[in-house]
């Protein structure tokens, strides 16, 4: 069944990013990783609680990007309030995260 | 103020290995407990987490979580939203309280045992807050439901199953006792905080809090993606003990680690969170299928970074993928048929809209699992209610604790996996759970499935009665169909206008 076969080749992707529980912070993130990521196609998923913010092999979040977009401080430990979970790896510092993958498929 | 950023002082602080005077290394930290495999001291310590936060950022953060999660709750208590839920909702509440909130309170025991003999400082370090933030699961997964208890003895469950032999309440703890209770840190921290925190949670505590949203529960889908926050930080010291597992040649235990548990979390993920996102949640709120859930959370993600982190799909991969579209229609029809012997109301699901819906979900419902509902609709419009209750017992997987399950109708491939160990004949579901029990057989051997305690005389009186007894079901608690067979076009409306 064709189905079958891409739902079990479903791992071959190369999305990575923060998954945010949806409000003000989830809106502010998907603006701040468009800029964060210049060039790069971003992708969200809406699923009503949580929102998908994916891009391909490398996403970067800055705090700097978060103040912009939030209009506020924002310390970046904050951001751990709404992330409710993330594909890829993670990278924590204070003034960015980044998800990535170590290789590309 | 001038203040150090916590990057600059961090790796410093947290490096905690020190030689000691008084006892030898292995008294400090005992193979049985650490779990080290001869990898020396010096690469234990290269354990890099990914996610770091500081004690003064744990604290600051936890109380901002809990303020929210607390003030949605406090805000929207007056509206009694509960009273008005579907009853497939309220089910979905009471199974979900009852199978994780005690479960997760136990697993503080898990974090605290890599916090005390972790072989890596930054695994002690991150296991210390991972122990905290299981507690608050605990108490806030306790104290939300509470208000619920003068509704009905159902909602008590949230506290009591697992300190019961209910069936379900039992397959739990074998699973939980398995990854958490009786490993050392390391398996720990691949098998819970890796495979069952990176991988499976998600299901529950975000693909369900999609449906919570959609259903109108506020508080629930703010408690649960609340609480999936800390899951998402503490499971990443899974990661860096996997690469260390790797790179001093162990990749091959940490494979299997993960194979075992992948497969223990799927069974039990598709008797808890398959029926409720499949059947429980009413058919308008159903933000995407379990097979959807699955594909976008365990497939598409989840594998991807065990891929990522350089191990292989599990052996059977072909066959979990399979199952998708299987396991969880047949746990579903069990739970259902079985319903007193739960503490919640299992929805059917399988009114005609619903069932076109599952239809289009799953190509070939109707003609597999379809055809048993068709019987059972018949006998409940014919006034044959006693036909859809039990009057045998289950086949149930020695190794997952559940019913053994198969498609039935055109599909039909049901089949019983035996294996004779030290004189004992022990029945499996499938032939992967066969295989976990082949990796440890001492491990599993002595444990005796509901269905054996039954047959051993162990239950009695040796009937439904006296199982539930031997449950701790009385009644108010015991199940029943979640919308009193209105879905099958009979039947006065449901429990809600009660």
């Amino acid at each position: 069944m064709s189905t079958h076969s891409a739902a079990s080749e479903g791992y071959r992707n190369n999305r990575v990013g923060p998954i945010l529980r949806a409000g003000e912070v989830a809106q502010a993130a998907i603006q701040a990783v468009e800029d964060d990521n210049p060039g790069k196609k971003i992708h969200v998923e809406d699923r009503t609680a949580y929102v998908r913010i994916e891009c391909e092999d490398e996403c970067i979040l800055t705090r700097a990007s978060m103040e912009e977009a939030l209009g506020r401080p924002f310390q970046m430990r904050e951001i751990e309030i709404n992330l409710g979970s993330f594909s890829g790896q993670i990278d924590t510092s204070p003034d960015r995260i980044r998800f990535y993958l170590a290789k590309h498929l | 103020m001038s203040k150090l950023a916590s990057n600059e002082y961090y790796d410093l602080v947290r490096t905690t290995n020190w030689t000691p005077r008084y006892v030898d290394e292995a008294e400090l930290f005992p193979e049985m407990m650490s779990g080290a495999r001869g990898i020396p001291a010096e690469a234990w310590e290269t354990f890099d987490e990914p996610y770091k936060v500081t004690y003064s950022d744990y604290v600051a953060t936890q109380r901002e979580k809990d303020a929210g999660a607390y003030s949605v709750k406090a805000a929207l208590e007056r509206a009694n939203y509960i009273d008005s839920a579907d009853p497939g909702w309220v089910s979905t509440l009471q199974a979900h309280y009852g199978a994780l909130a005690v479960a997760e309170f136990a697993a503080a025991t898990a974090e605290a045992r890599m916090a005390r003999f972790s072989r890596a400082p930054g695994n002690r370090n991150m296991a210390t807050f991972g122990m905290l933030d299981e507690m608050r699961h605990g108490q806030i997964q306790l104290f939300f439901p509470h208000e619920h208890t003068k509704r009905s003895r159902q909602w008590d469950w949230a506290h009591k199953a697992m300190h019961t032999n209910e069936w379900a309440a039992v397959a739990a703890r074998h699973m939980f006792d398995d990854m958490m209770f009786t490993r050392d840190s390391v398996s720990v921290a691949i098998m819970l905080t890796f495979a069952f925190e990176t991988g499976f949670t998600n299901m529950q505590f975000l693909g369900l809090a999609a449906d919570a949203a959609e259903a109108g529960d506020h508080t629930f889908a703010s408690l649960i993606s609340s609480i999936q926050t800390d899951e998402s930080r503490h499971a990443q010291q899974g990661g860096p003990v996997l690469k260390i597992l790797i790179e001093n040649g162990k990749k091959d235990e940490a494979q299997k680690m993960i194979d075992v548990i992948f497969w223990r979390a799927w069974k039990l993920f598709s008797v808890l969170t398959g029926p409720i996102l499949d059947y429980y949640t009413p058919l308008e709120h159903r933000k995407q299928s379990f097979k959807e859930f699955m594909q976008e959370w365990i497939i598409g993600q989840f594998e991807r970074q065990l891929n990522d982190l350089g191990l292989d799909l599990p052996w059977y991969w072909d066959e979990f993928v399979r199952a998708l579209d299987e396991t969880h229609h047949g746990m579903h029809m069990g739970v259902w048929f079985w319903r007193p012997t739960v503490w919640w109301n299992p929805a059917a699901g399988a009114s005609p809209e619903e069932r076109e819906w599952l239809e289009s979900k799953y190509p070939g419902w109707n003609a597999t699992f379809g055809r048993c509902w068709d019987v059972i609709t018949e006998n409940l419009q014919k006034g044959r209610e006693e036909l859809t209750l039990p009057e045998t017992l289950p086949t149930i997987c020695n190794m997952c604790n559940l019913p053994v399950v198969g498609t039935p109708g055109d599909g039909w491939n049901v089949k019983d996996y035996q294996l004779v160990h030290e004189g004992r004949l022990y029945h499996f579901g499938s032939e992967v759970d066969r295989w976990c029990f082949e990796q440890d057989p001492a491990r599993y051997q002595g444990h005796m499935s509901v269905v054996d305690r039954f047959l051993a005389g162990e239950i009695q009186p040796q009937n439904l009665a006296g199982a539930l007894l031997y449950m701790s079901l009385n009644p108010g608690e015991i199940g029943v169909d979640a919308h009193n067979y209105a879905w099958a076009g009979v039947g006065k409306q449901s429990h809600a206008a009660e």
